[in-house]
């Protein structure tokens, strides 16, 4: 099983959402963020002193997934969070152990 | 970027920026389609000035004038580049928008003022240019103090290259910024720079940082402890102790160029205000006070009179420092030069008014650390005193120590200053600690290396034979009394003989006390505490005593009140008590049940609520020991008292397994990798104690040490009278004095070595 997390910008949370729906996966956490990354959240046009790095607004995705889906996963996600402009963010996979649903006990493949 | 195989220098980094410069060109040639019209690339920062190193980022800006269309240029340029992976600074701003920004945030002016035209419309360029400086040229008055703030706070909380174990080679004092600060004003117009001294230190800078980012591949400007080795190799110097001693040298010339401009930048900015004002007395000269002979007092320096000769008069240069120094002021840049021409070394032995200036120097106390600053970068005083040339800038390798080597006895000298009515012999103690640690920098005991060219050199200086002795016996003893305080049992007469004997006399005494403190002080913080100076105190008096041939006070020892718990041979923590709060800890009195472990388990409890200990003394009586512990908290307040209690009388009892948690803590803890640490060394101390023999152990402080080591002694059968330890820096050094278990008698030489064995494995 995976972990698969993404960082997009807010406005393409719902883009998101329908690309995962279509591939079946039902179930996300999502929370708000900030962040930055070699750009140090600049803009393309930025005309403030240069020496100020700036955390800008993000939204965090994460997705519990069977280990053979989380290739298709990623690409649904690139594919729908993608803007091609800088701050699109960054999508990675994490190993998991073991998952259990708090109702009814089931773990780890009967969870996700 | 690209990576050369080029040698460093000022080549190598003109090469590095020309290859971007390149680049950035083609880049806008492309972005831009052929009209480059309105819009211009311009380097900025470390970049304008062409001081690419294998870290740096690109520092740039896209000017414009264009209304529309200018985010598609900056696209085409700025993606390439991203997506390289090259570390980009950037912003996009028309002029106008540029010039605010510059006399808004003096971070982006200082960049601004150093930029330089890549590639596009020329003259924008030069509009700006010509915009920013006019600006700051017309404002300087107003924004030079703003400037000078702000580096002074960036040096407070930095630190000084010169000096610091692991210095930040941009932000320390005596840096990269201070450099840039030197431009800024240079810019300015107000007031000139001295560039002979700082054009060599700012390439050997950058040629160290170039080399830094090299071999850490990172881009990190803190020249840390364990790649300073790696470094030097880099830049082909012979090892750390080399490189370090040349940054010294970089950090020190920049530092005093920084604090001669500010002096220039003050007068220049006061004579505006006052020629403002004052209006009837503009075109005077500036009043010139005499000092001493052949030096007068000018604009809050002290300079040469018109008719001095330095090449003529060789003592003109101690006497003028002297001067200086007692009128707390600076030696004026241009005397220092003159006096740096013409220096040469005195006849020698010295005559005596030579000497004389050079102690009135000393006693001058502060303001003749500058003053024999200026004249040593100079290279002055290694003319005259020519045993100064190997401690000059020799960096220290033990943390505890703030300055280099230089420093620190000059420091130790004005220190000195203010003891002298300590003393029979002012002139002796200031050069004494001038001298002190002479012997540093060559193989051997540095004491010993010291008394040696001291043996030497003190009557080249002109010393008669009786002071030539008693400057040895300052310089081979100065470690004496601090030593002996806080290693050995100063109730012990064998100790204080050992300390009489090596002084000889109530002078020589009161002079090595005031060396101490005055050394001690120009160490740093940890090295002159209360405690310390109490303990050293005592011990004076003690040889007092004995030297004057009055008997040697007895410690009080234990109070009755002690001793009573003892009797009843029950479990006893006291806590406090009247005057238990000492000036560096806790007294915490232990009474139980004499057995062996006892002090290893109370100091395991200690360990366990984190209170360092600074010395045990325990006593038996009957079977009872009675133990008395200083302890002081390591981090923030004391535990709760009644806590404490209740843990060591669980220990004692056997319910609480202390040597359990303090090897879980220990297993848990994340070493910092860093300094190798070298092996503890436990060793028989001889002829210290007629009663006791007395080990002496030095480790590495960690939690748990002296529980350790009180384990293992008990293992070993041996019985411990007393306990003294001591931590410097992050090394413990622990002392004890200890007695057969069954017979009370001092160990045999046999049993001695067997136990310091075992000491020595269970500390592994």
């Amino acid at each position: 099983m995976k972990l698969v997390t993404a960082v997009i910008k807010p406005f393409k949370l719902d883009d998101v959402r329908s690309a995962l729906e279509k591939l079946g996966v039902h179930g996300m956490t999502v929370t708000e963020a900030s962040g930055y990354g070699r750009q140090r959240g600049h803009t393309e046009v930025y005309r403030g002193a240069e020496y100020v790095v700036d955390l800008v607004p993000k939204v965090r995705l994460e997705v519990l997934v069977d280990t053979a889906e989380s290739e298709a996963v990623i690409t649904a996600i690139i594919a729908a969070a993608q803007t091609g402009k800088i701050g699109d963010g960054k999508v990675w996979v994490t190993p998991v152990e073991s998952v259990v649903r708090v109702r009814t006990g089931e773990r780890d493949a009967e969870a996700l | 970027m690209l990576s050369r195989g080029e040698p460093y220098g000022a080549a190598r980094r003109t090469a590095l920026s020309d290859a971007a410069d390149a680049w950035l060109a083609h880049l806008l040639a492309a972005a831009a389609a052929g009209d480059d019209s309105g819009i211009a690339l311009v380097a900025i920062g470390g970049y304008g000035r062409r001081e690419m190193v294998a870290g740096s980022d690109l520092d740039v800006l896209l000017l414009h004038s264009r209304k529309r269309g200018i985010a598609e240029v900056a696209d085409r340029i700025w993606y390439p580049i991203w997506d390289d992976g090259v570390k980009l600074d950037h912003s996009v701003r028309t002029v106008a928008e540029a010039r605010s920004v510059a006399a808004d945030d003096l971070k982006a002016l200082l960049g601004m003022l150093d930029m330089r035209h890549i590639a596009g419309d020329v003259g924008l360029t030069e509009q700006l240019r010509s915009t920013v400086l006019a600006d700051w040229r017309s404002a300087a008055t107003n924004r030079l103090p703003e400037l000078r703030e702000s580096a002074l706070e960036r040096d407070r909380s930095n630190g000084e290259l010169a000096f610091l174990l692991e210095p930040d080679l941009k932000e320390s004092r005596g840096g990269l910024r201070d450099l840039v600060t030197l431009r800024a004003v240079q810019a300015s117009w107000v007031a000139d720079v001295p560039h002979a001294r700082i054009g060599p230190a700012h390439d050997r800078l950058l040629d160290v940082r170039d080399a830094l980012h090299t071999v850490t591949g990172r881009s990190t400007d803190r020249l840390v402890l364990q790649e300073q080795e790696n470094v030097a190799k880099e830049l082909g110097l012979l090892d750390a102790i080399a490189l370090m001693r040349s940054l010294a040298e970089v950090g020190r010339t920049v530092a005093y160029a920084t604090d001669i401009t500010w002096r220039r930048v003050d007068q220049v900015l006061e004579t505006r205000t006052r020629r403002f004002r004052l209006r009837g007395t503009a075109g005077k000269p500036a009043p010139r006070t005499p000092l001493a002979d052949g030096v007068v007092q000018s604009e809050g320096e002290a300079v040469l009179a018109r008719d001095a000769d330095p090449a003529r008069d060789p003592i003109l240069v101690l006497r003028a420092a002297a001067a200086a120094a007692q009128a707390g002021l600076p030696l004026s840049p241009g005397t220092v030069d003159r006096f740096a021409a013409t220096a040469k070394r005195l006849p020698e032995p010295w005559p005596e008014a030579a000497r004389e200036e050079l102690v009135r120097l000393l006693g001058a106390g502060r303001p003749a650390v500058a003053v024999w600053e200026a004249l040593d970068l100079a290279g002055v005083m290694t003319t005259l005193i020519p045993d100064w040339a190997r401690v000059s800038c020799r960096p220290q390798r033990n943390a505890v120590h703030r300055f280099t080597v230089d420093r620190h006895l000059v420091e130790a000298a004005a220190n000195a200053a203010a003891l002298t009515r300590r003393v029979a012999r002012p002139d002796l103690l200031l050069v004494g600690c001038l001298l002190h640690d002479i012997g540093k920098g060559w193989p051997g005991d540095h004491s010993t290396v010291g008394a040696t060219i001291v043996r030497d050199l003190a009557p080249r200086l002109g010393f008669p034979e009786p002071d030539v002795e008693v400057l040895v016996m300052l310089v081979i003893h100065h470690l004496l009394l601090p030593d002996t305080a806080t290693r050995r049992d100063l109730d012990d007469p064998r100790t204080i003989e050992l300390v009489a004997n090596a002084v000889g006399t109530v002078e020589n005494l009161d002079l090595l006390h005031a060396l101490t403190e005055a050394d001690a002080l120009a160490t740093g913080e940890a090295a002159w505490t209360p405690w310390r100076a109490n303990l050293i105190a005592s011990l004076v008096e003690k040889t007092r005593a004995v030297l004057s041939g009055t008997p040697v006070p007895v410690s009080p020892g234990l109070t009755e009140a002690q001793r009573a718990l003892a009797r009843k041979g029950v479990i006893d923590v006291h806590i406090g008590g009247p005057g238990a709060r000492t000036a560096e800890g806790t007294i915490v009195t232990v009474v139980s049940p004499d057995r062996a472990g006892l002090l290893a388990t109370v100091a395991g409890v200690f360990g366990v609520h984190r209170l360092g200990v600074r010395s045990a003394v325990t006593e038996t009586i009957d079977s009872a020991a009675v133990t008395v512990w200083t302890v002081h908290p390591e981090f923030g307040s004391p535990p709760d008292a009644a806590v404490l209690r209740g843990d060591i009388v669980r220990a004692l009892d056997g319910s609480l397994d202390v040597g359990a948690k303090l090897e879980r803590r220990a297993a848990s803890q994340v070493l910092r990798p860093g300094i190798e640490v070298p092996p503890p060394s436990v060793s028989v101390v001889p002829d210290a104690s007629e009663s006791a023999t007395v080990l002496e152990i030095r480790a590495h402080d960690r939690p748990g040490l002296l529980h350790r080591v009180g384990t293992a002694l008990a293992a070993a059968k041996v019985d411990i009278r007393s306990a003294k330890v001591s931590t410097w820096g992050a090394e413990a050094v622990d002392v004890f004095y200890v007695v057969e278990l069954d017979t009370g008698l001092p160990l045999d030489e046999a049993r001695a070595t067997a136990v310091r064995d075992s000491v020595l494995e269970a500390l592994d």
